[in-house]
């Protein structure tokens, strides 16, 4: 597993260079921006159940057909198993966005994630829908670009201090998009 | 490769619970104490064929006797050697400056050295010389700000106590 900091020492090592230059620039931006990510990585641990049931239902109301006898949430058994994959998956984002560095989500979730899915039956359209939902709903979190007609009676925004993180944003939203990537 | 954030990141997996408030402020400590760390590894990068050369040479000049016949260092080809492994040790000191631990020294440098040396029996003595010379020759504000010094001296004498 690397975070941002050894996969800068990695790639140099790998041409026996010492880390200078424009790969310290990279990382100086990683600190001087720490306060930021840190904040977004409790946006989305702190609103995890919300962001995970929220994603699910809303796959779940785009395709009713899921819960219905013989569908692949049918008995709770199955919903049950659908959530808690849903949280791993946003738990697994959560650490690659702490790191800054996408190889512990690689490693650790989606190696073999779509092949496990194909071979248990699971639709990996609605899965990558799921989490295109979270997606959705973590960027609005971070970025605090959610509103109360979008969030309905969950609505809730973090109050944290107001500055410009859409680079944060991006890259949270790049994650959601290699688990997307990586299932379908 | 072992950093703050990974180790943050294994035991939270291993737990199986998002990153907590203790794990974020973790991250928050090793943050607020970057800035040194990189200035010294920046400082280092940019000098280190100009380090590893006085190093060497500090340890050639107080071993003379090692480029006698029959001893490590009686070719050129086998004094260039050890003007690299010095070369490697300080990069690899760059690259914990960097990650803000000894994992890269631990992995890279360390880990087999002592068998290494036993078995070509090379001496390690000269090695801690050029470093230590490193360490007392680098000084602040000269080289770098006295915080970034104390990182760097702080894994050059990691080095030392491994070999000797």
């Amino acid at each position: 597993m690397l975070d941002a900091f050894s996969r800068s020492v990695v790639s140099a090592d790998a041409k026996t260079a010492p880390v200078g230059g424009s790969d310290l620039a990279v990382l100086r931006s990683y600190v001087s921006q720490g306060n930021k990510r840190l904040d977004a990585v409790n946006a989305i641990t702190s609103n995890a159940s919300c962001i995970v049931s929220d994603a699910v239902t809303g796959m779940i109301c785009e395709n009713t057909g899921l819960i219905q006898a013989g569908g692949n949430c049918y008995p709770n058994r199955r919903m049950a198993a659908c959530l808690r994959d849903g949280e791993i998956v946003l738990r697994y984002i959560s650490y690659a966005l702490l790191a800054g560095d996408a190889s512990v989500l690689d490693d650790r979730c989606l190696n073999g994630l779509k092949e496990t899915y194909i071979a248990l039956g699971v639709p990996t359209q609605s899965a990558a829908r799921a989490v295109a939902i979270m997606k959705a709903s973590a960027t609005a979190l971070i970025g605090e670009t959610n509103s109360p007609a979008s969030g309905g009676k969950r609505f809730r925004k973090m109050e944290t201090t107001q500055g410009d993180c859409s680079a944060l944003v991006a890259e949270a939203g790049s994650y959601f998009d290699r688990v997307i990537g990586a299932v379908s | 490769m072992k950093s703050v954030v990974t180790t943050v990141v294994t035991a939270a997996d291993a737990a199986g619970r998002f990153p907590s408030q203790n794990d974020l402020e973790a991250v928050q400590g090793n943050i607020q104490r970057a800035a040194a760390r990189l200035e010294a590894a920046e400082k280092l990068a940019a000098g280190l064929d100009a380090v590893t050369r006085e190093a060497g040479d500090a340890c050639f000049n107080k071993y003379a006797y090692l480029k006698q016949p029959g001893e490590a260092g009686d070719s050129q080809v086998k004094v260039d050697k050890c003007y690299r492994d010095l070369g490697h040790y300080l990069r690899l000191i760059n690259y914990c400056l960097v990650v803000g631990g000894t994992g890269p020294l631990d992995e890279w440098g360390i880990a087999g050295a002592r068998e290494v040396y036993r078995s070509l029996s090379l001496p390690t003595g000269p090695y801690v010389e050029a470093l230590t010379y490193t360490r007392d020759r680098a000084c602040a504000p000269r080289d770098m700000s006295p915080q970034a010094l104390n990182e760097f001296k702080s894994y050059l004498d990691y080095v030392i106590n491994a070999l000797s």
